[in-house]
């Protein structure tokens, strides 16, 4: 763990004295890395939103439980993670039941507003799209811990410490999973690694 | 650099871009092991496809929502939550409830205990009082009992004067 104190730890606690304003900053700068990884962990992800606000929900309602014990971003992630899991096994029992029953919308609020980020349908705008739909459900194949690790490995937003942490496994053994995905991925994304449309860098 | 050093550096490679530094190295460690270029060019071609991934499209008033989802939560009854707190003080892990379930019923098989003990204290006293009483007691005075029972009736003076001797 960093010995540089965690600023959004001071936020949260905070949001443990009840000060709105702070959880209000945790959401805005929480809300797209968790929504990635909601949605590519739920097999259904037009319900993907749903949790990822029940994710900031619960973590509102266990903040007088919030212990600076780790990083803040390790503490939602291990919520988020849970709160994935959760479902998953729910819907293995009630294939039939919907999300949206668990959380219903408010009457007051319109529908979610969502930015179609596919207008654009020119020739390298359709390939990169297509790519990422690969990309996509390469990852949708993966056995959920593997997926999460990589998931959770990109971008340098978390340590092998915290991934571990929030896999609640050693250090080595989310190495082994983040490098047991990427080999899969590897065998599944074989034609796209040297030949595929991507921007070089 | 050694065998360890580059696995520490592939590792380093998922999570984020190499340095210059890091760079030179390894390019030094895979012109002395070619058979290693193959390996690290497709890791490094994952990492490319890996960065193509978008952001996942987030609705703009989705903070809105969780916010509108916490005051209605806020809203609730202060009693459910008194008491949640309270049991949650109470017993915040079962080995505590299981704790304060066993002294529970230690002060009561206690209670009960020292009850029984504080009745059979006061029944053997009151025994002791009586055997005293029997025993002090002078024969006559019971065969009077029975003089006076077989009498047919009594005056009051008379009962009395049998009972002063």
């Amino acid at each position: 763990m960093t010995d540089r104190p965690d600023p959004d730890a001071a936020l949260m606690l905070r949001v443990r004295e009840g000060d709105f304003d702070a959880f209000e900053q945790l959401v805005e700068k929480y809300k797209q890395p968790v929504m990635n990884l909601v949605y590519r962990t739920l097999p259904d992800a037009t319900e993907a939103e749903d949790l990822a606000q029940h994710v900031f929900l619960q973590v509102y309602k266990s903040a007088h439980r919030y212990e600076v014990s780790a990083k803040f971003s390790t503490w939602l992630f291990t919520i988020a993670r849970n709160l994935c899991l959760n479902e998953i096994r729910r819907r293995s029992r009630h294939p039939a039941d919907s999300l949206d029953a668990t959380f219903p919308d408010s009457e007051d609020q319109p529908m979610r507003q969502v930015e179609d980020a596919k207008a654009v349908s020119a020739p390298d705008s359709v390939m990169q799209s297509e790519l990422e739909d690969k990309i996509e459900e390469a990852l949708g194949e993966l056995p959920e811990k593997q997926r999460t690790a990589i998931l959770l490995c990109r971008g340098e937003e978390h340590s092998y410490e915290e991934i571990a942490a929030i896999l609640d496994c050693s250090v080595s053994a989310t190495k082994s999973l983040i490098h047991r995905g990427r080999e899969s991925l590897k065998e599944l994304l074989k034609p796209y690694l040297r030949t595929g449309a991507w921007k070089e860098k | 650099m050694n065998e360890t050093e580059y696995r520490e550096l592939m590792e380093a490679s998922w999570r984020r871009q190499l340095t210059a530094a890091e760079e030179a190295r390894l390019q030094v460690w895979l012109a002395a092991h070619p058979d290693e270029q193959a390996r690290w060019e497709s890791e490094s071609s994952l990492n490319q496809l890996l960065e193509q991934l978008p952001d996942v499209p987030v609705a703009s008033n989705f903070t809105a929502r969780v916010l509108q989802a916490v005051q209605r939560e806020a809203v609730r009854p202060a009693a459910r939550p008194f008491l949640r707190n309270l049991l949650h003080w109470l017993m915040p892990r079962r080995a505590t409830g299981v704790a304060w379930v066993a002294l529970a019923l230690c002060v009561t098989w206690f209670a009960v205990y020292q009850a029984e003990s504080n009745t059979k204290a006061r029944r053997a006293n009151e025994l002791a009082i009586i055997s005293r009483s029997a025993l002090v007691s002078d024969p006559a005075v019971v065969e009077d009992f029975d003089a006076i029972r077989r009498l047919p009736y009594a005056e009051d003076e008379e009962l009395f004067a049998v009972l002063n001797k």
